[in-house]
């Protein structure tokens, strides 16, 4: 490890650095713009002047960029150098000769990397009195605020967009001191990363719009550590929540990355960005609903729909506690439907109230079946499910029928990472140092083999080295092709045409020759061999070179793999439950369904729902409105996860805990809480409902959880616990600079209230507390003196780049090793009529995950319910792209735009799984349905004959 | 001993022919100047519109967190506070909010006395703070120095602003 000198101290430090990366995880403050700890340097800013002394003689010393001066053992530096401090000053002033006299108006004052190093350079007295250079901005979408006034050119924007996030409609256009940062022309931007603009960019030019809707400066923020609810990734972020100060309550205003090492490093996706507003929507259940019989003249609700009013939570949870009563004196049949998008700890306490034998998943039985063989593959010996890092360093990928960029976003970007690892290598080659990112994205050489199979997605495919559209069916035999190959027993392996066989072969030899393979795949295909395939090539890899191979399973859920521990392979989907409904009508004894943050329409077919929801009492806890709250008889508002406390499992088997980042609004609580209040009315005493009605933290409930299942052990000590204090106190949410606290809530009662006890979490709402707890999981505030921009994340790190400085408050499921037994791809399917089509599930980004769906700014870009076929298949059918085609299955028809695509392969359909619109379709999916066309609308409207 | 009596005896007999020094308040009022620092009020540019763009740096800088606010944006594209709240009952007079006011809005007054029978009065509403000049800076307009483009300003309108550049021209 060298030893440098800075300013006269010694340290030791690690090999391989650049100087300004190591004076910063010195705690060293220098400035800086075009660095970035994800991306590099390149030198472009020269921000990060320091002094460089020949030796202890040398008095003079000469200036060099902080960035790009690679460590020397026996260094000599200066940051303090008075020439070094004054040539920073000086480029900042020149930097800032153009800036707009704008920062009260602008979203990032306050937490502005800009306003931050300009501070620290000593910039004060602006001495430029010429005129300053203006830009016209563009329109960038709903999600994304230009304002192009602002642009230091420090080149992050189009570096992060363009070459790590793989995007290419964002642009540095034009030249020297008129070099414009944005579109060809106005629209919005297509990556899915776009929202990491606001964080990359160092200044205002790309800020937050729906933020900008309902905002306050960083500091007005009450956060709290969360993760993202809207699939299965499990990113770490930070959500900042503030009352309105109109007497209503308090309302999430954003969601900000917060750094997890292993999971989401310095990036989120545009859902996991924007989707938070569904916590806003006008849809949101704020009191305890009841259906009313009242005579009407008219109503708007369909037929068995039913009709709402308000109640008060006592009678409601008066009238639970009855129905609880009821089935535990054998009056009633007591069911609970469990929910993959509600934490550990609400999916429990159902499991508690109404008994682990009347509890179900609410999943199809395909789908839970996927969830446990997910659950199965990964407890192998042979493989392991690799963390985000891991994937970045892969050397070889092969992505078998999921579409990452729409279902795991982040891990799609990381593969992005992955693809540029032989370009690494070389530059490692050349001795190049990895962080000399221009230099090393010059080397030449081929991209990392990148393998997409059974994919649609067009997303990767510009860094795809073989790119095979194919059916699911393929998919799996083509995986076993592979698997043959790589354990060398060919008796196995499948029929394939003779272009397929060709790739398996280039497939198997290119993974059996990397060092660090990883295999992807997931739900997403719906399909079981999909996952039997990835599994068997993984293993066969992990054999051959015995040491574990990375396997990346995506999840559809935020906790699908969670509800999958709840239950033992082959129980609890809701076709059990719709079987065991009808088998007991004969006793007539009254049934009651309670139904936990879940919409059944999209997880079962017609039929089912229809079965389970005619019971005779349906209670819904749910967040949002949604088809299946149209049957409920009582629905109880649920919290959403800004508002709550548990656990969640992602697809790596990772549990980890979020926070409540405020209260909810009106009689909003976590749906245990309502489950225990019930239990707690209820006349009758059972050990299970008096332990129930007797849990008072969300902790008590991941205690109990650990110790009912021995997988889940971990979760008893994933983080601090309700009664942990430092120095006696519990840790903020609110920052030291919050403000208005006597005011906010003056126009109603001038004096102050106290604020709301948490009863779940070492936390206070309020600024009472200890203020920068970086010592433990609970800061999701990331601030530090002088750094008021989320770039003080290095405060945080055990060196840049590095893990936070605590235990990030995870822990891996203790699932039981055991190997996978061989497995040979099903051969053939029953045959299909020539007029029917095999329906295939496409996913969206924005779209397909329900909540996020209902977010503003994401509603307004989710895409008309369509179907995507083949050019062979429509021509057939003579449909041509845009027309009207209705999906008919047997139980239901869909109506759907018609697009037409190459990459579709013959006889299949492919629609979009859960948009707005088809939410009901997803449970057929795959499946087989007709197709047929409409009127032509265009050609109608225009005079045209209709077909 | 007697002689420090006899002092301090005298020195009380010579105050009886010097002014008097209290001021008989309320009945007789001091004179305040016109930047003693009383109750803020908010103030309007020389066109009459609202100064105030809700940066919430007055709510930051107040040390007993008594000024709370809510940025929107208006048709015209221009910040302005949703509500403008001023709890007058914490207030300490200390004049940070006006320090820290970037734009003039908020300017203090040399008005102190707020006495109230009830102390729910002593809260402020932008409208009871608004008054309908520019108060002591007669001639300062945000907008006309910011970069943000607002109706009737476009990009490069400003003071010391060059206009818009081409993206598509040569730029040479």
């Amino acid at each position: 490890m060298p030893n440098i000198t800075i300013d006269g101290e010694q340290y030791e430090i690690e090999d391989g650095q650049n100087l300004l990366n190591a004076c910063l995880s010195l705690g060293i403050n220098l400035p800086y713009f075009c660095w970035h700890p994800a991306m590099g340097s390149v030198g472009a800013c020269r921000q990060c002047a320091v002094i460089e002394y020949k030796d202890f003689e040398d008095q003079r010393g000469k200036l060099v960029m902080g960035c790009m001066t690679p460590i020397k053992d026996g260094g000599i530096y200066s940051v303090s150098a008075d020439s070094a401090r004054e040539f920073r000053g000086g480029v900042i002033e020149d930097l800032m000769t153009n800036h707009p006299h704008d920062c009260p108006v602008c979203e990032e004052g306050g937490e502005c990397h800009l306003q931050d190093m300009t501070e620290m350079s000593g910039h004060t007295l602006r001495r430029y009195r010429g005129t300053k250079r203006t830009h016209r901005n563009q329109y960038l979408g709903p999600f994304i605020n230009h304002e192009m006034n602002r642009c230091i050119a420090c080149y992050r924007c189009t570096r992060f967009y363009r070459e790590y996030a793989g995007g290419s409609d964002l642009a540095a256009l034009g030249r020297n001191n008129q070099v414009y940062f944005g579109r060809e022309q106005d629209g919005m931007l297509e990556s899915g990363f776009s929202g990491n603009l606001v964080e990359v960019c160092p200044t205002g030019v790309f800020t937050d719009k729906t933020f900008s809707e309902h905002f306050v400066r960083k500091w007005d923020l009450q956060t709290a550590p969360s993760i993202c609810e809207h699939c299965a990734v499990g990113c770490n972020t930070a959500p900042g929540a503030r009352e309105p100060g109109d007497g209503e309550d308090a309302i999430l205003r954003r969601v900000t990355n917060l750094f997890n090492h292993d999971i989401n490093g310095y990036f989120l996706c545009d859902r996991g960005r924007f989707g938070y507003d569904y916590v806003n929507s006008e849809a949101r259940i704020k009191n305890v609903l009841a259906t009313r019989t009242l005579e009407l003249i008219e109503t708007t609700a369909g037929e068995n729909e039913k009709i709402h009013g308000d109640m008060a939570p006592r009678d409601a949870l008066q009238q639970f506690a009855d129905t609880i009563t009821a089935a535990r004196r054998g009056r009633r049949r007591l069911i609970g439907i469990g929910s993959p998008r509600s934490s550990l700890e609400n999916n429990f306490a159902l499991r508690q109230l109404v008994g682990a034998e009347h509890y179900y998943a609410g999943l199809n039985a395909r789908d839970l079946q996927l969830l446990h063989l997910v659950d199965r593959i990964q407890r192998d010996p042979r493989l392991y499910s690799p963390t985000t890092p891991q994937i970045e360093n892969a050397d070889a990928v092969l992505v078998l029928g999921e579409e990452i960029e729409q279902t795991a976003p982040r891990i799609a970007l990381a593969v992005r990472q992955a693809a540029r690892n032989r370009q690494k290598q070389h530059a490692q080659q050349l001795k190049i140092p990895l962080w000399q990112d221009a230099s090393v994205r010059q080397l030449d050489g081929s991209p990392s083999p990148i393998l997409l199979v059974g994919v649609d997605t067009a997303g990767l495919c510009d860094i795809a080295s073989e790119h095979l559209p194919c059916t699911a069916e393929q998919t799996a035999m083509f995986a076993a092709a592979i698997a043959c190959r790589l354990s060398g027993d060919d008796s196995g392996s499948p029929d394939l045409p003779e272009g397929l066989l060709e790739l398996a072969d280039n497939a198997a030899q290119i993974l059996a020759g990397a060092e660090r393979p990883l295999i992807i795949s997931g739900c997403g295909n719906r399909d079981k061999a999909t996952l039997h395939g990835a599994a068997a090539i993984a293993t066969a890899l992990g054999e051959r070179t015995e040491s574990p191979c990375a396997l990346y399973l995506a999840c559809p859920e935020v906790n699908s793999l969670g509800i999958a521990q709840l239950f033992e392979p082959g129980t609890g989907d809701l076709e059990q439950l719709a079987q065991s409904l009808e088998s007991g009508e004969d006793t007539g004894m009254p049934v009651s369904v309670v139904i936990l943050e879940n919409d059944l329409y999209r997880r079962a077919d017609a039929e089912t729902v229809e079965q389970i929801l005619a019971a005779d009492e349906v209670i819904l806890l749910d967040s949002l409105l949604n088809q299946t709250a149209r049957r409920a008889d009582l629905i109880f508002p649920a919290a959403a996860t800004a508002e709550s406390q548990g656990s969640y499992i992602n697809s790596n088997g990772t549990a980890q805990r979020f926070y409540a980042v405020y209260e909810g609004t009106g009689f909003i609580q976590e749906s245990w809480r309502w489950l225990s209040d019930a239990a707690g009315l209820c006349g009758a005493k059972a050990p299970s409902l008096t332990a129930l009605a007797s849990w008072r933290h969300s902790t008590d409930l991941s205690a109990a959880i650990a110790c009912e299942f021995s997988q889940m052990a971990s979760l008893a000590d994933l983080g601090p616990d309700e009664d942990y204090r430092i120095d006696g106190l519990k840790v903020a949410r609110q920052t030291h600079r919050y403000s208005g606290r006597t005011a906010i809530h003056a126009k109603a009662h001038v004096a102050e209230q106290p604020p709301h006890a948490d009863p779940d979490a070492p936390m206070a709402f309020s600024m009472e507390g200890i203020q920068n707890a970086g010592e433990t999981p609970l800061v999701a505030n990331i601030w530090s003196p002088g750094w008021n921009s989320n770039q003080s994340i290095h405060k945080f790190q055990q060196e840049v780049g590095g893990p936070r400085r605590h235990a990030d408050g995870t822990a891996r499921l203790l699932r039981e090793p055991q190997a996978m037994p061989s497995w040979r791809a099903p051969t053939g399917s029953a045959p299909r009529s020539p007029a029917e089509l095999e329906l295939v599930p496409l996913y969206c980004l924005y779209g397909s995950d329900e909540l996020s769906a209902r977010a503003k700014a994401i509603a307004s870009v989710i895409d008309e319910p369509y179907a995507v076929l083949s050019e062979h298949d429509a021509s057939e059918r003579a449909i041509a792209a845009g027309d009207s085609v209705e999906i008919e299955l047997p139980e239901a028809h869909f109506l759907v735009r018609a697009r037409i695509s190459t990459d579709q392969p013959r006889g299949t359909l492919g629609v979009p799984y859960g948009l707005p619109g088809l939410e009901e379709l997803a449970a057929y999916l795959p499946g087989r349905a007709t197709l047929s066309r409409l009127a032509r609308i265009s050609s109608t409207e225009s005079g045209g004959t209709a077909q | 001993m007697l002689a420090s009596q006899l002092r301090s005896m005298w020195l009380v007999f010579r105050h009886l022919f010097t002014r008097n020094a209290t001021v008989q308040y309320p009945d007789e009022k001091p004179y305040l100047a016109p930047r003693y620092r009383g109750r803020i009020v908010l103030t309007r540019d020389p066109d009459g519109d609202e100064r105030c763009v809700a940066c919430n740096l007055c709510a930051v800088a107040c040390p007993p967190d008594c000024i709370s606010l809510q940025k929107t944006e208006d048709e015209d594209g221009r910040w302005r506070p949703a509500y403008f709240r001023i709890n007058f009952s914490r207030c300490i007079m200390c004049g940070l909010c006006e320090d820290a006011c970037p734009t003039y809005a908020i300017q203090l007054t040399p008005d102190f006395e707020m006495c109230e029978y009830d102390r729910q009065n002593m809260v402020y509403e932008k409208e009871d703070l608004l008054i309908s000049g520019p108060g002591k800076y007669h001639d300062y307009s945000f907008y006309r120095v910011a970069g943000k483009a607002i109706d009737g300003k476009d990009k490069g309108q400003a003071q010391k602003e060059a206009p818009p550049i081409d993206v598509k021209s040569l730029n040479l």
